[in-house]
C-alpha cells in the first residue's frame, strides 16, 4: 500500500480530491478513517473492488474534522453503477446526499414517484426489510445507527437505504406507514427494523404532524358537568374592597362579648402601671 | 326592581288607610300598571333565550339527533379481543338502550359561556423589592382539594408590584401542576391560520373542535375564536353534516341562530328530507329572536309545524322559494302516502 494522491480539505469545508485516480471504477467504496496523536494528520483508507489504496488526507486541524464529520454524515455510497442516472459524479461525492437527492425540498412527492412504486409497491417501506442477527430473537434495540461519519453499514435499515427517504412532518404518508391503523401507536423498531438515530427523528416528525393536525389524534372524552364557570371567588375576581367600619364598630364582632377577668385585669394593670395612659 | 320598590312602597301606604274599598281600588290600579310595564319591557328588553334554558337545549339535542353508528364508530385505541354474547331480542333493546343513553352522554354540549374578564388586581406594590431579580416570580397554591378556579396564583413583578397572574398565566401554571391528559401547555400550532386551512380542506372539523376544547377552557378567548373560525368555514362551505350526530352541532346551530344566519342549515334539513328538524330550528329562532317578524306573526297566528316554515320564509328567509317548495313537495308526498 502507498500513498497515491493527495486530499486537500478546504477551509470552507469542501474536500479538493484533485489527484483522484479517475481510471479505477468507483464500484463499491468503502471508507474509513483514523483518528491520529497529533489530531492533525489523518488516515483514510479506500478500498477498492481490485486493489486497496491508502490514501492520506493532510488536513488543518480539529476544527476540519468537525467539518468533515458534519460535511459527510449521509456520505452514501451504496452500489453504484456507473450507468445509473442518479450515480452523482465524483465533484459531487463531496456534497451529502441530503442535498443530493432531488426530494430535499419536497419529500413527500417521492412516495408518488415511479420508482417509489417501483420499488416498494403498495407495501410499506419496512416491508422487505430483514435484521441481521444471531439466534432466534433479535437484540431488543435495533443498532444505534446505520451511518457513521462516511461509512455505512452492511444492511442499513429501510429509511437509511434510500436517499430519497427523507423523515419530515409533512410527509405524511410516509409516517403512516410507521403508525399502526388500528392502534394509532407507533411501530416497534424492532418490527420495522430502522435504526434508533432514525427512529427518534421519525417520533420527533410524528408527534410534530400530530401537534401540526396533519395526523388524526385520538382525544380523551372532556366532562364540562362538574366545574363551575362563574368566576366568582376572589381568586380570578376583582378582590372586594375593605369593609369600612361605621362609628362603634367593632372590628370583629366579639370584640364586645367577651369579658376580661376582673383580677386578672387588675394584675395587669397594676404590673404595667407605669405605662397606661392616665385616663385608663 | 324599580317598579317592584314602587308597588311595595304603595302597598305600605295603603295598610296606613284602613279603608278597603280604596285599598282595594288603589292595589288594582297599581298592579294593572305593573303588569302594563313589565309587557312592555319585555318587548324592549327581549327576554332572550339563554343557552343553558331547557326548552333550548332541548331543542339543540333534537336537532343533532343521535346516529349510533356514527357516535360509536371504531377509533384508535388499544385492541382487545371481541366479546360475543348471545342475547334474547329484549335484551337487544335494553343494550341499544344503553347505548343511546352512554350516545348522550357522549353527546353533551360544551358550554357557551360569555368571555372571561381580565384580571388585573394588585394585591401589594412594594418598592423596595425593586430590582431585586430580572424574573417574575410565580406563587401557585396547589393544595389538591381546591377547585383551579378558586385557586390563588400570584406573580411578584422584578418591579416589585404583587398582582394576580393573568387567566393564559393560570392556565399554563395549572396545567404545569395539575396536568390534563392532551392539554399541552403552550396551544400547538394546529390553532394556526395556515394549519388550519389544510386540515378545514380535508375536512376534519370534528378532530379541530376536539382539539380546542381539550386544549383551552370554555369562556377563554382562544376557545371562542377557534370555534368561530370553524363554524364560519361550514357555513361557506354548508358542510353541516360533518357535524351531525356530534356534541358541536348545538354549538353551530346556537353561532347561526344568533347570526341570523339559518338559510344555509335550513335549507340543508330540507334537502336531506328532516322536515321535524327544520321545524325545531325555526322554533329556536323565534326563542332567540322574539321581536322579528317570523317570530311575531307566528305568535299571533299560533302557528305550528309547516306554518311556522311557511312564515319564516315568508318573512325573514333570502330563500324563500326554495324552503316554500320544499314545503309544498312534503305536504303532497304526505298527501299521497296517506291516500
Amino acid at each position: 500500500m502507498h500513498i497515491q494522491e493527495l486530499a486537500v480539505l478546504r477551509q470552507n469545508g469542501s474536500l479538493l480530491t484533485t489527484h483522484w485516480n479517475s481510471d479505477l471504477p468507483h464500484i463499491s467504496c468503502h471508507f474509513t478513517t483514523k483518528y491520529s496523536n497529533t489530531g492533525k494528520i489523518f488516515a483514510c483508507k479506500h478500498l477498492n473492488q481490485h486493489e486497496g489504496l491508502f490514501t492520506r488526507f493532510v488536513l488543518q486541524g480539529i476544527r476540519d474534522w468537525k467539518i468533515i464529520s458534519s460535511a459527510a454524515p449521509g456520505l452514501k455510497f451504496r452500489a453504484l453503477s456507473s450507468s445509473s442516472s442518479s450515480s452523482p459524479p465524483s465533484a459531487e461525492n463531496t456534497e451529502s446526499p441530503e442535498t443530493l437527492s432531488r426530494y430535499s425540498d419536497r419529500p413527500w412527492e417521492y412516495l408518488e414517484s415511479e420508482e417509489y412504486i417501483e420499488r416498494y409497491g403498495a407495501k410499506p417501506v419496512w416491508a422487505n426489510y430483514r435484521r441481521n442477527h444471531k439466534g432466534g430473537v433479535p437484540p431488543q434495540q435495533t443498532r444505534k445507527t446505520c451511518i457513521r461519519g462516511d461509512k455505512i453499514c452492511g444492511n442499513p435499515c429501510p429509511i437509511c437505504r434510500d436517499p430519497n427517504i427523507i423523515v419530515h412532518y409533512k410527509n405524511v404518508n410516509l409516517l403512516q406507514q410507521f403508525i399502526s391503523p388500528q392502534t394509532g401507536i407507533v411501530h416497534d423498531p424492532t418490527r420495522t427494523g430502522v435504526c434508533m438515530k432514525q427512529q427518534k427523528l421519525l417520533n420527533k416528525a410524528i408527534e410534530t404532524a400530530r401537534d401540526c393536525g396533519l395526523l388524526a389524534v385520538q382525544l380523551p372524552h372532556v366532562d364540562y358537568s362538574k366545574e363551575d364557570y362563574s368566576n366568582t371567588h376572589g381568586a380570578v375576581a376583582p378582590t372586594p374592597a375593605p369593609v369600612s367600619l361605621r362609628s362603634g364598630e367593632l372590628w370583629y364582632s366579639w370584640y364586645g362579648s367577651i369579658k376580661p377577668d376582673e383580677r386578672e385585669l387588675a394584675r395587669v394593670k397594676r404590673i404595667y402601671k407605669d405605662y397606661l395612659k392616665p385616663d385608663v | 326592581m324599580a317598579a317592584f320598590s314602587f308597588t311595595k312602597y304603595f302597598l305600605r301606604s295603603y295598610f296606613c288607610f284602613k279603608c278597603v274599598d280604596h285599598v282595594q281600588t288603589r292595589l288594582q290600579t297599581t298592579t294593572r300598571m305593573f303588569c302594563v310595564s313589565a309587557s312592555r319591557s319585555s318587548f324592549q328588553d327581549a327576554p332572550k333565550a339563554q343557552f343553558t334554558d331547557t326548552e333550548v337545549q332541548d331543542l339543540l339535542t333534537r336537532i343533532t339527533g343521535l346516529d349510533l353508528q356514527k357516535v360509536f364508530r371504531p377509533i384508535r385505541q388499544q385492541l382487545t379481543p371481541p366479546k360475543y354474547k348471545l342475547m334474547t331480542d329484549t335484551e337487544l333493546e335494553e343494550a341499544v338502550c344503553k347505548a343511546e343513553e352512554q350516545a348522550k352522554h357522549l353527546l353533551k354540549m360544551p358550554p357557551v359561556l360569555p368571555e372571561r374578564k381580565p384580571v388585573n388586581d394588585v394585591l401589594s406594590e412594594d418598592q423596595m423589592l425593586e430590582g431585586m431579580d430580572t424574573a417574575k416570580y410565580v406563587f401557585t397554591d396547589i393544595n389538591f382539594n381546591v377547585p383551579h378556579r378558586e385557586r390563588f396564583i400570584v406573580v411578584r413583578e422584578p418591579s416589585g408590584t404583587l398582582r394576580k397572574a393573568t387567566w393564559n398565566e393560570r392556565d399554563r401554571l395549572i396545567q404545569v401542576y395539575f396536568p390534563k391528559e392532551g392539554r399541552k401547555i403552550t396551544p400547538p400550532p394546529i390553532f394556526k391560520e395556515e394549519n388550519l386551512r389544510v386540515v378545514f380542506e380535508q375536512d376534519r372539523h370534528e378532530d379541530v373542535l376536539n382539539q380546542c376544547i381539550v386544549q383551552f377552557e370554555p369562556d377563554s378567548a382562544e376557545f371562542k375564536n377557534v370555534l368561530m373560525l370553524t363554524y364560519e368555514d361550514i357555513e361557506k362551505h354548508g358542510k353541516y353534516d360533518l357535524l351531525r350526530s356530534t356534541r358541536f352541532f348545538g354549538g353551530l346551530a346556537w353561532h347561526l341562530v344568533n347570526g341570523r344566519r339559518v338559510d344555509g342549515l335550513l335549507v340543508d334539513m330540507l334537502q336531506r328530507d328532516l322536515m321535524q328538524d327544520a321545524v325545531r330550528l325555526v322554533r329556536l329562532f323565534n326563542l332567540v329572536h322574539p321581536q322579528s317578524e317570523s317570530a311575531q306573526q307566528a305568535q299571533r297566528q299560533q302557528a305550528t309545524d309547516l306554518d311556522l316554515l311557511k312564515i319564516y320564509a315568508q318573512y325573514e328567509s333570502n330563500r324563500a322559494g326554495f324552503i316554500e317548495l320544499a314545503v309544498q313537495t312534503y305536504e303532497q308526498t304526505k298527501a299521497m302516502s296517506s291516500f
